[in-house]
Parts: C-alpha cells; structure tokens; sequence
C-alpha cells in the first residue's frame, strides 16, 4: 500500500513509462497462487450477490461465476495503481518491492473498494440468477468454493500455473458431483468450454451460458421501448458464437439495437485485455471503440464485465452503459 | 534499470500512441483500406471462393517444399531460360547477389518487396557503394526518410504531405508547401525516370512463382514495376519459397486474392515473367535482351521458412500472402501501426513471420502485447489461426525474458 502511495509522488506529467513487465506478470501468477484470483476479493464479495435467494449449496447443476464480474471493482482498483506507476519513474523498484509485499499480505484487506461497485456487480449476478430462476431452471451454487477459472493465466500463456489452478477448480466440481455448470461472461464460457477440455483429459462437465439458457426459454416480459447501440465481446462473436442469443433476448423486450459498423463477428476490442500490462494503451484501444459507439447512442449495451470496465474507464457522464442483463431484468422480472 | 526486450518495445508503442499525427495517419487509412476490402469482397463473391482454393493449395506446396523448390529451380533454367539460385540465409542471397553485380559501382532501381526488406537489401548495396533508388513511392519516402514502414502494402501512410514535402526537398527535388498531391507525384516520377533509363540492374521480388513454367507474378499499381523489371539490361527476382506455386494458372490466381484481400482489385497491373526479353525477328535466329533484360536471376530464399515447417504452430504463417488485411483490424495496430513489430514485419502477420525470419525471441517479446481478440483470424483470407500462434508465443515469455 506504501507502495502505491509513494509512487504518486514521482509522476511524470505526459509521459508513460513501461511497466517492468515480468514483474506485473509474476504478480498476477502470486495472488492466483495463494488467493485464487489474479487480484484478490474478499469471500464476502465473491458469495455476497447470492443473499437471499437460497440457491441449494451444490447439485448436478450449478452457476458458476469465474468471479470475473465480482473482480471488477478490484481489478479497477489494481489497474489504476498500475497507471500511476505508467506515468512515474520509479515504477520498476516500487514493483519489485510491491511484489514482495504482495507476497506476504493480502492486498484485498486493504484496498478500499466502494461498496455501491460492488453492490453493481452483485446486482449483475442476481438479475442472472433470478432471470433463470424465472425461467424455471433449477441449479445451486458452490458458495465459497466458487472458484476463479484461469482465463488470465492462459491468456498470457502461463500454461503450467493455468492447468495448476485449472486441476484446483476441476476438483471442486468433482467434490461436488457438478455435472453442467451455467457460465455468466464470456472469458469464463471459452476458457471452460473450448480449453479445459483440452487441458484436463477427464474434464467432461457440460458448459452452457445463461445467454443460450434464456434463448430458448419462454420469459414473460414487457417492452422497454428504447434503443441501445450493442457492442459484442469479442470472445462470445469469434470464439463461441453467441451472436444471436442477446439480440433475440434485447428484441423481445422491445430494445431496438443500433449496430456499429464494427459488430458480431466483426467487432472491435475493448482494449481490456491489455489493462495488466499497459492500462495506458488498453485505454487508447477502449477510446477507439467508444468513440464509435457514442455517436450511435448515448446508450450502449455490453455482455461482458471486462468491456464494461474499460469502457466505462474512457466514458463521459452523459453515457449510459450498462450489462445486458440490466434490461433483461428490468422486461422480464 | 535496464528495460527487457518487451519493455522497450512497449516505450515505443507508448509513444506511438501518444502521437496524433501518427494517430491520424492510421485512422485514415484503416477506414479507408477496410472500406475498400468489405466492397471488393461484396462485388467480387468468388474471391473469397479462391481464397479457400489458395489456402488447399499453398498447403500442399508447404508440405512437399523441397519437391517444389526443385522443381522451380529447373523450370526456371530450362523453361525460362532464366538463372535459378536458392539461398538458405541472408549471407548466401547477399552473395549470390553481389557476385551477380560484381565490383563495378552500378545504379539499381528498385522494386518494393518484402523479402529485400529481411535482407536488408538497399542498405547493403549502399554500403558497397552502388546507387540504390527505391521506385514505389511509399517506398521511396521511406527510404529517404529513414523511418520504419508502417504498413505492408502502404509503407508510408504516417507522413503527412508537409513532411513528405520536406523529404523531397531534402533529395534534391524541387517542390514546395503550395504543391498539391498530383504535383508532388509528377515531380517524383520525373526524378525517378531518369534513374530507370541509367540504372544497370532492377531489382524486384515477386507476389507468386509458378514451379512449373518459372514464371514470376509481380502486381502493381504504380507502373513502376515494369519499368524496374524492363528498362535495365539484368533482373534480379528474390522470391521467398513460400510464394511457390505448383502452377501457373494458381500463380495468377493467388495474385487475384492477394488484391483483393489488399483493397486493390482489379489491381492496375499484373506482370508475369517468363524469362529475359529476346527477339526472332532476323532470319529466326533467337537473340536474348531483345528490348527488356538480356540476363533474368531468379534467387529462391529460405530464410528460416524450412525450419519453421517442423513447428506445427508456425507452420501456418507460411500460408499468409502477405495482403495486410489483418493490419488495418487490429486494435493494437491501430494505435501504434508497425511499430509493434520486428525489424521487417508488423502487426499481427508480424508475429509468425518475425519468429520465423528473426527468430523466436524476439516475436515472443512482441506477443504480450497480442490482445487474443481473433479479428485478425476473421479477416484473414487464409483463415491463419494468428491467436493461436500468438498464445504459444506468449507461453515461451518466461524461457525468453529473464
């Protein structure tokens, strides 16, 4: 925490520095480690969404966040340290020494994270839970055991600690006796769908997301009758094919969509997945896109808690951005 | 403190992004370029038809290479009458191309071509004290800009006019501010001519081979390649083995694709070589450098292809035909352009090509940086997995960067 306070002192106006790289990376691969999630969060803010909606502890179903939306706030909060330290010239020495430091406290005791963020993202996890509650699935939920699912590690190709921690959360379901598990984020869905199977040689649980649960249910909702400008999370349109499901679901409940000229298969990246590295540049990538999706609408619909942080990041106030299954709840619940 | 590979790599892209005109550059002619692809391939349906062909095609061709690469080696010699060479390194097509010049200081007009760009060509011909002009006009700028080429088949989109103005003034080329961009041309065609009508050698590479009459493909807009080609009385083709194709008839096709995908289609020109020029017209007696080169060299270069065929990730670069397409859609292109990249190839071709022509190291320095969005396999008319070359890039990070 002196870490990052000091480092604020040493800014150097206008000018970005690289990160020291290895160490971020190293620092990532620590708190999956020993916390379980490239930036740690509190139990409470992991099971905190589930309150009072008595979900059975486990089953054959379950839903399984990743905790990538409850990471949010944290992650923010983490990015934005690393900024400070883009713009200050000490940021190699300070990193070495937040690294050691890191490896011996947990950070997320520390860090201030505002409540309302992450009331924010709870409500997003609720309103998917309730929306399939609504459409009578029936699935429990591993509580604490929810677990991280890797997608970072294996994005950044630290292949040896992603299958380490891969093995962690395949154990879990199996404790469990999990036989499907319903994905909420599209990091998530791929990284169980499409790689596990080829890490884990008995990994045979089914994977579906709630978007294609609700597809192909009937929900009974009333019409919003507002327009919002769609931006698909790359992962969904060219990894998984999750082109269709949102827009059927948004049209049912009277959401005219605006598409960008970039969109579905088509459509351009947040920049988030380069906020570890450099949140300077993953900021200039998010500036591209919400430039073109400003001019559209003022309201902007995402499906993704990476590209609602980094869009949110380069933001003006007048921008109304929100996770899609906002609208689904306000039409259907 | 030291930066690693990556970081400075990463200053640089910091800067980059920093830079508006650079910005602006990018911007314009990403709109542009992708506009002009999304029409083509709307007009032109059975593009994408011959993409999947060439795909099939250039496969088979990868996996026999060495059946291939003899095989253009003789029909070069015996069909047109050319000199086939193949050199595995830089050093050797350095040589083979020194010995084909000789000591005499001779004037050399250029074509663009990717594959003198790994050999650094120009400089070392400069440094032996030869008179080396580069006659593409973005690669003309670059050349007397010293600056790094941003784009595969738009080297020079980040120089603004009043720059270019300045570059020209600084050769010796009488322009000024008040010039339009039709007059700037005119005035560099008309430097450019003078060298094309002295120059002793034209150099080019070549955008397809055919291995079974040794014909060249070249495609251009400019005009400027048939003068490179035709005008000196010797032709020296570099062509890299992957631009093999079995015939002649894919050759062309593979240039058709190549355009297309480049934004360019119909493209202006395309210039098939099937050896020097010669004449029967007295007494049917064959005489060869008729009114074109006496001497055509055709150089065959590996430079790290062969090897990579024994990586089944890398592998897959070497079907790329280099039309760019997937520059203009990454993001981390549009921000920096080919400063994220090796010493030749950029953006997100520039990852397999880099570790295949400048080794590993370096482009697993530059993976990091690969946001793993997929646009670049979307677009990419080879169909190239570049995220998954990418990701096994990033997994040898830790080996690389101590």
């Amino acid at each position: 925490m002196v870490v990052l306070l000091v480092t604020k002192r040493y800014i150097v106006n206008g000018v970005f520095m690289p990160l020291p790289l290895k160490e971020v990376i190293e620092i990532i691969i620590d708190n999956t480690r020993k916390r379980g999630s490239p930036v740690p969060i509190p139990v409470e803010d992991v099971v905190g969404w589930a309150e009072g909606l008595n979900l059975p502890r486990g089953g054959s179903v379950v839903i399984y966040t990743g905790l990538l939306y409850q990471m949010i706030p944290y992650i923010d909060s983490f990015v934005k340290h690393l900024e400070d330290l883009e713009k200050s010239s000490v940021a190699p020495v300070l990193m070495k020494v937040g690294r050691v430091v890191g490896r011996v406290i947990d950070l997320s005791k520390i860090i201030r994270v505002p409540r309302e963020e992450i009331k924010k993202q709870h409500d997003v996890i609720r309103n998917i839970a309730r929306l399939l509650i609504k459409a009578g699935v029936n699935f429990g939920y591993l509580y604490e055991d929810d677990m991280y699912s890797g997608a970072l590690l294996y994005d950044l190709g630290l292949d040896d600690v992603f299958l380490e921690h891969a093995t962690k959360v395949h154990q879990i379901f199996k404790k469990y006796g999990v036989r499907e598990i319903i994905t909420i984020d599209p990091h998530t869905t791929h990284i169980m769908r499409s790689i596990y199977p080829k890490y884990i040689e008995d990994f045979d649980i089914k994977v579906i997301n709630y978007l294609e649960i609700l597809y192909d249910k009937k929900l009974n909702c009333r019409s919003l009758e507002i327009d919002v400008t769609i931006h698909d999370p790359c992962i969904y349109s060219r990894y998984e094919n999750i082109i269709d499901q949102p827009r059927k679901l948004l049209s049912n409940i009277g959401v005219k969509i605006i598409e960008p000229s970039r969109t579905k298969k088509m459509t351009f990246c947040c920049g988030g997945p380069i906020e570890s590295l450099s949140p300077s540049l993953s900021k200039n990538i998010a500036r591209i896109r919400m430039e073109e999706l400003s001019t559209l609408s003022k309201r902007i619909v995402v499906m993704c808690p990476i590209c609602y942080l980094s869009l949110s990041r380069v933001k003006t106030d007048d921008i109304d951005l929100r996770d899609i299954s906002d609208y689904l709840a306000r039409g259907c619940l | 403190m030291r930066l690693t590979k990556s970081e400075e790599i990463l200053e640089k892209i910091l800067e980059a992004a920093n830079d508006p005109s650079l910005r602006e550059g990018l911007n314009r002619s990403r709109t542009l370029a992708t506009a002009a692809v999304s029409k083509i391939l709307a007009e032109w349906s059975d593009l994408t038809d011959l993409a999947n062909y060439i795909r099939e095609v250039k496969k088979k061709v990868i996996e026999n290479i060495n059946y291939y690469i003899d095989k253009t080696m003789r029909s070069v010699e015996e069909k047109a009458r050319g000199h086939a060479y193949f050199a595995r390194h830089r050093e050797e097509a350095l040589k083979i191309i020194n010995d084909i010049i000789g000591e005499k200081k001779r004037i050399i007009v250029k074509a663009k071509s990717m594959v003198t760009e790994e050999l650094k060509l120009r400089e070392f011909l400069i440094e032996r004290g030869h008179e080396v002009y580069e006659t593409d006009i973005g690669e003309f700028l670059i050349q007397i800009s010293r600056d790094k080429p941003m784009h595969i088949i738009a080297p020079a989109i980040h120089l603004t006019k009043e720059r270019v103005v300045k570059l020209l003034g600084s050769v010796g080329i009488e322009v000024n501010e008040s010039m339009g961009h039709a007059e700037l041309v005119a005035k560099i065609r008309e430097f450019l001519r003078e060298k094309y009508i002295k120059a002793d050698i034209g150099i080019s590479g070549a955008n397809s081979i055919a291995a079974d009459t040794g014909s060249i493909f070249l495609v251009f807009n400019e005009g400027n390649i048939s003068l490179v080609t035709t005008f000196p009385p010797v032709h020296i083709a570099i062509v890299s083995i992957e631009k093999i194709m079995p015939t002649v008839k894919d050759a062309f096709i593979q240039t058709l694709v190549q355009s297309g995908y480049a934004g360019l289609y119909p493209p202006t020109y395309i210039y098939m070589i099937s050896g020097p020029s010669s004449t029967a017209d007295i007494e049917y007696q064959r005489v060869y450098g008729a009114q074109g080169p006496k001497e055509l060299h055709v150089i065959l270069y590996d430079g790290g292809r062969i090897n990579s065929i024994n990586n089944a990730v890398l592998r897959e670069q070497l079907l790329c035909i280099r039309c760019g397409r997937c520059e203009f859609h990454c993001p981390i292109w549009n921000v920096a352009g080919n400063i994220w990249g090796g010493d030749v190839y950029g953006g997100p071709l520039g990852l397999g090509w880099t570790a295949i022509t400048e080794g590993l190291d370096k482009a697993v320095s530059l993976s990091i940086f690969c946001l793993l969005d997929g646009i670049c396999k979307e677009v990419c008319p080879m169909k190239i997995d570049i995220p998954n070359i990418a990701r096994y890039l990033k997994t040898k990070y830790r080996e690389v960067i101590k």
